[in-house]
């Protein structure tokens, strides 16, 4: 090597692309609690699943890693006189540790075509509470056919079509485990989407402990004002084996005289067990969180007699699931989902359920391992949209997601999404950029080549 | 046009895989073998150029330009064929104006550390397309164990951008004053 510039050019090019390399995909992904953007620190999470079923019933059983067990939602603290809510829904995760842990799996029988192909996708129109762009309403999931038009929110279609739809089948079935509202009294939360997410019929497990016409709570704990203590449950020294739920056999009436202190809580939800077709779904034994595992089983009547709300179960029957939980103290949005897996009934499918006699199943060592993902902000009218997204084509055509997409891709692509005029802005001057960097060093090692060959 | 440009990219990938053979072998070689591989290497440059640029332009009518910048693959695919067609006009300007002379000295093996680079720009070229109509390989794993999570966008940080932009200049400063300094001495 002759000439010491070309030496320090080629050193130049070199390093640049080294660096480039080593800086790629930073700078642009963070928080951003003012567009309701807030990125979990794992983007997959495995779940595990079983299912087992009788003449009667459905058994599921669900094990997933989760730090700590999130067993409060939101509580009352008592401070000066007055009762301050704590535990708000904020994106990602509540500063405080409140917000209950969760596990759902949404279930169809086919009715819903699209489910079984994309999931939890089909469920997420235009609008969605937790979306950057959300509606000035509070809109939740909704399934696409209850719209006049893809994806708008407040289009929806008339009540007679809408119970057409329900007639005919048009909703996914909904169990929805709840660490806080619902586990304590040995249920989860039995519900359906259709043009909503919404409750059964009849009436859920949990209510709010305010009374406003007194403005001061309705209910207290039996063991009076000092069961919980603010410092105690941000520090998450409350564990399932405290009194910390307001369980009907745990509650007494509101006493304003109770000797209150501050720092003194009271949860501000009361657990009274669910009603009608709301309340099919139980837990079998305890939902439990130990050694940094939640492991529940939930038990429904394979027929509830409410084909209405319920999604019907028969033996050798093949049926679609996708499941979600929520943990880290996050509600709304800021969940881990599945893609869809096909549940068979004494059938092999992603998922066995495997047919036993008896009252309850006796759970072998073999799991489904699913991967939860955190979607992002990907919406259904966005992935059908030709100039959104690539694959709208395919949905088009029927292709399943899991064909094309593996959770983590699908974890990375709902990122970008939320942050999409920024990456692309990025990407172009990048592409720039390199463009630059090539002719440049083209241009330097032209005229010290020139430099050789002249000498 | 999808078909037409997967069709199309054959050309390039195969004329500069090729000339970067050329490159290797010329680099290392005086020989007859070597010598043939070097005069057929302005054609191969030439030749890539010509058809990556039709490529090129049938891989932006695949998809409509919002669809293509808004997919991460896609982005990716276009980011390394734009910067591969870049760096094989580099490496064809530097063989048409200097002829043999890159093979004096240890200058071979400056041209063999291009066409190595060059090779692996092009490599992943065909490796992103593939995916995008899935045709997966293990290379993007490669990558991904490398740091690059191919599926999703590769951009660099405003400072980065900076740096390049820094580095160009300097790039071609020193182009300059190396130009300079050999009519000075000529």
């Amino acid at each position: 090597m002759r000439s010491p510039k070309s030496l320090l050019i080629i050193a130049l090019f070199g390093g640049t692309l080294l660096s480039a390399w080593l800086t790629h995909g930073t700078g642009v992904v963070r928080d951003d609690p003012e567009r309701n953007i807030a990125i979990p620190a794992d983007l997959t999470v495995p779940l595990q699943v079983q299912a087992a079923y009788n003449n009667t019933t459905m058994f599921f059983r669900y094990r997933w890693p989760a730090q700590k067990p999130g067993i409060f939602h939101d509580v009352l603290r008592y401070q000066d006189g007055e009762w301050i809510v704590e535990g708000k829904a904020v994106p990602g995760s509540q500063p405080d540790g409140l917000h209950e842990d969760r596990a759902a799996m949404m279930l169809d029988d086919g009715s819903v075509p699209e489910f079984g192909r994309y999931g939890g996708y089909v469920t997420i129109g235009d609008g969605l509470a937790g979306l950057t762009d959300e509606a000035p309403e509070e809109v939740t999931k909704y399934l696409p056919q209850t719209r006049n038009r893809l994806g708008a929110w407040d289009d929806k279609a008339d009540d007679a079509k809408l119970a057409a739809q329900r007639e005919a089948g048009y909703f996914l079935d909904l169990w929805h485990w709840r660490g806080g509202r619902s586990n304590p009294l040995g249920e989860a939360d039995d519900q359906s989407v259709a043009d909503e997410r919404g409750g059964d019929a009849g009436k859920g497990a949990y209510s709010t402990n305010w009374d406003k016409d007194l403005n001061q709570p309705k209910v207290m704990f039996v063991s009076g004002h000092d069961t919980l203590k603010w410092d105690d449950i941000k520090a998450g020294n409350v564990t399932q084996d405290n009194t910390y739920a307001l369980i009907p056999a745990a509650t007494v009436p509101y006493d304003q005289n109770a000797g209150w202190q501050n720092g003194d809580v009271i949860p501000r939800r009361i657990l009274t067990p669910g009603e009608g077709s709301r309340g099919n779904i139980g837990v079998v034994g305890e939902g439990r969180w130990t050694d940094g595992y939640w492991d529940v089983t939930l038990s429904r009547a394979l027929d509830t007699g409410s084909p209405a709300d319920d999604k019907i179960l028969k033996d050798q029957g093949i049926y679609q699931v996708a499941f979600a939980i929520h943990r880290n103290a996050t509600g709304g949005r800021w969940h881990y989902v599945s893609l869809p897996e096909n549940l068979g009934l004494g059938r092999s499918g992603g998922i066995t359920a495997t047919p036993f006699q008896g009252t309850n199943p006796t759970w072998g060592d073999e799991w489904a391992d699913v991967t939860l993902f955190y979607p992002g902000q990907v919406t259904w009218p966005m992935l059908n949209n030709a100039n959104a997204h690539a694959g709208a084509e395919y949905i088009q055509r029927g292709v399943p997601v899991a064909f094309r997409h593996s959770p983590e891709q699908l974890a990375n692509y709902g990122i970008e999404q939320e942050f999409k005029p920024q990456i692309k802005r990025q990407w172009l001057l990048t592409l720039l950029a390199g463009i630059l960097l090539i002719a440049a060093f083209g241009f330097a090692l032209n005229a010290t080549l020139s430099t050789r060959k002249g000498a | 046009m999808a078909a037409y440009h997967v069709v199309m990219v054959h050309f390039p990938i195969a004329l500069w895989l090729v000339a970067g053979l050329a490159i290797f072998i010329r680099a290392v070689s005086d020989g007859p073998v070597a010598q043939t591989f070097d005069r057929a290497l302005p054609t191969l440059l030439v030749g890539g150029l010509v058809f990556g640029a039709v490529a090129w332009l049938l891989g932006l009518s695949v998809w409509p330009w919002p669809t293509l910048s808004a997919t991460p693959m896609g982005r990716n695919h276009m980011l390394l064929a734009s910067w591969s067609w870049a760096y094989f006009a580099l490496l064809t300007l530097l063989r048409l104006r200097h002829g043999t002379a890159i093979w004096q000295g240890l200058n071979r093996l400056i041209m063999a550390g291009l066409a190595g680079i060059g090779v692996v720009f092009v490599g992943i070229t065909g490796t992103l397309g593939g995916h995008l109509v899935g045709n997966y390989t293990e290379v993007g794993q490669v990558l991904r164990l490398l740091g690059w999570e191919i599926y999703s966008t590769f951009y660099v940080p405003n400072l980065m951008l900076a740096v390049i932009v820094a580095v160009s200049v300097v790039m071609v400063v020193l182009g300059v004053l190396g130009r300079n300094a050999a009519q000075r001495t000529s």
